[in-house]
């Protein structure tokens, strides 16, 4: 090695100091916003702005947590986004399973199907969608929201990729001379054996779930109906001067994926990387 | 048991063997199913198969060619016309100036949401796997803006950009720099978004980039450090062609959602100030759900999709062709 010890130091210093400054900036605009959840709303307008509240209020957290009555928009997305996983997941499973182990007649044309699906832009099929909806009285009903998702094409993608490698077909022709049926066999041996991908697709399908904004928007009517993500942009209207208000209920979105994100994070670090490298 | 290993069978094909014999083989055990095996595999089958022709044909085929068809229709539910007009749509659109500005702002705002994105994670991924201490947490916080919803980011984002009260007029002003618009001024809006999305997105290439990184061989590396070449010649010559499959599979992925970006400038600017930020699919949204002319958002739509595949077609060859080199 022609680096001396002094050089190589150097550049580790200014290593560190970039990757901790790329942190920062990631970190500041949300250190900010919980410090500006507890500011008056005269002084988070006013000129120039603060970092830290000079006088603390909770009046934010009262309004939000009690008139806006934000634990009902949670509850609305909490649901939305259990529903889609688990319906989902399951179905990507079933017919990954499908697409890993059975042969059948027109699967190759099939399987190429669902993988165009995905290049092809949410926006082109929402308005033909958008127009059904409406024409089968769904409009304004969790029911519009839903069924779109029942069926999830990157979700059979990764499933398929998961159960041929990771599910023997010997195990399963085993438990077929053994006597077992098709549902058996699949709820007994190829779901357990696919726990990794489930946990890490589970993951990623309730993250967009909770974060799906503009079908919500334009399907729901409602108020009461909103998820979090369309009461927050409720919130964020024209009208609306409670610049606190809208602080806290921000946060709030923000905080169960945190939860969700903290207890997982090996698992959804080592998914992320899966669809990466293949 | 060992006989039954005689009588493996493809998965998902029917046991041949008669009913008796099975029984025989396999003795005692409760579940002896093999002729309902054959109705169970028809039903599991049927089941699956019933469900994915229901959904991709209602949800997707259908819609698809509604779209496509009824590009060439004045269609507006609101006024109630149906009626076919050529290619009426599609003469308007590229005669139209706020088409042809939509079209310019996505260009801008996907080459350099890419290109940010891009370099900013690959410096910042070899950075990371350079260093041994550290390396999880960083990458976790790096991670964090990724999962979160992005009506979220975009609103703690119009309050960074505030021009009065703003975090980043504040930290400018400590460097003596005076008062900036961002998302109020014509010029600094779009710029302002692109920085948004690369702030919240950066992570998740890091994520792929670093993993990417970290499979490249050692001894690679350790090849040409001892035939003497210079750090910057072993990222050219070694490191970077083997992360071209991750590199690839970055800049398609990122490009494919820029083009679609809607969100963040629904949020963020609503097209303005006038109508300098208008990017593609909030001129879809605009004309569709605001104006209800789905017959000519849907012709701008079949417009963004045939582009998308274009452009992804270009990039597959372009790049394959470079890795053949």
């Amino acid at each position: 090695m022609k680096h001396t010890n002094r050089q190589d130091a150097i550049i580790m210093f200014f290593t560190y100091a970039a990757l901790i400054l790329m942190a920062f900036i990631t970190l500041v605009p949300f250190i900010w916003l919980i410090a500006s959840t507890f500011k008056s709303n005269y002084e988070i307008v006013g000129v120039p702005g603060t970092f830290f509240p000079k006088k603390v209020t909770g009046e934010h957290y009262r309004y939000i947590l009690g008139r806006f009555n934000i634990l009902s928009y949670f509850f609305n997305s909490l649901f939305l986004a259990v529903v889609k996983t688990t319906v989902g997941v399951y179905t990507s499973l079933y017919i990954g399973y499908m697409f890993a182990k059975f042969s059948f007649f027109g699967k190759k044309a099939l399987y190429s199907m669902i993988v165009f699906t995905m290049t092809v832009p949410a926006l082109v099929t929402m308005i033909p969608t958008y127009n059904m909806a409406n024409s089968v009285n769904l409009i304004d009903s969790w029911w519009a929201i839903i069924l779109p998702t029942v069926v999830l094409s990157f979700g059979i993608f990764m499933m398929r990729l998961y159960i041929t490698k990771a599910v023997p077909t010997a195990l399963l022709e085993a438990a077929q001379i053994d006597g077992a049926g098709q549902f058996f066999i699949f709820h007994r041996i190829v779901v357990p054996l696919s726990v990794n991908m489930i946990s890490a697709l589970s993951i990623y399908v309730f993250i967009g779930a909770w974060n799906d904004f503009l079908w919500p928007y334009l399907v729901l009517n409602t108020q009461r109906k909103y998820p979090l993500s369309v009461a927050l942009s409720m919130l964020n209207g024209q009208n609306n001067t409670n610049y606190g208000g809208l602080f806290v209920a921000t946060l709030l979105t923000i905080v169960p994926i945190l939860i969700v994100y903290w207890i997982f994070q090996r698992r959804f670090i080592e998914g992320i990387s899966m669809t990466g490298i293949k | 048991m060992s006989d039954a290993g005689k009588h493996t069978v493809p998965a998902g094909t029917v046991c041949p063997t008669g009913v008796e014999e099975v029984k025989e083989i396999i003795g005692q055990r409760k579940r002896v199913l093999t002729l309902e095996n054959r109705k169970n595999r028809n039903l599991f089958f049927g089941v699956g198969m019933a469900l994915i022709l229901l959904y991709y044909a209602i949800l997707f085929v259908y819609p698809l060619a509604i779209a496509v068809i009824r590009s060439f229709y004045d269609w507006n539910p609101l006024k109630g016309s149906l009626t076919y007009t050529g290619l009426e749509n599609y003469s308007n659109l590229f005669q139209s100036p706020l088409f042809l500005l939509s079209l310019k702002n996505t260009i801008f705002y996907t080459f350099f949401a890419v290109t940010g994105r891009v370099l900013l994670s690959l410096l910042i991924a070899l950075a990371l796997v350079s260093v041994t201490k550290g390396r999880d947490i960083l990458r976790s916080t790096y991670f964090l803006p990724v999962i979160m919803p992005i009506v979220a980011t975009s609103i703690i984002w119009v309050w960074v950009y505030h021009p009065n009260s703003g975090l980043l007029n504040m930290f400018l002003q400590a460097f003596g720099i005076g008062k900036q618009l961002f998302l109020k001024s014509p010029a600094q809006a779009l710029p302002s978004v692109i920085a948004m999305v690369v702030w919240k997105d950066v992570g998740y290439s890091i994520i792929i980039f670093t993993a990417g990184l970290l499979g490249v061989p050692r001894e690679l590396k350790e090849a040409a450090w001892i035939d003497g070449a210079r750090r910057y010649q072993v990222f050219f010559s070694v490191t970077l062609p083997s992360i071209m499959p991750t590199f690839t599979f970055v800049l398609i992925t990122a490009m494919i959602g820029y083009f679609q970006s809607f969100v963040e400038i629904f949020i963020m600017t609503g097209g303005g100030p006038g109508t300098s930020t208008y990017v593609i699919s909030y001129l879809i949204f605009k004309e569709a759900f605001k104006g209800f002319n789905f017959g000519y958002a849907s012709a701008i739509s079949v417009v963004l999709f045939t582009l998308i595949t274009l452009i992804t077609i270009i990039q597959l060859a372009v790049l394959r062709k470079g890795n053949e080199e």
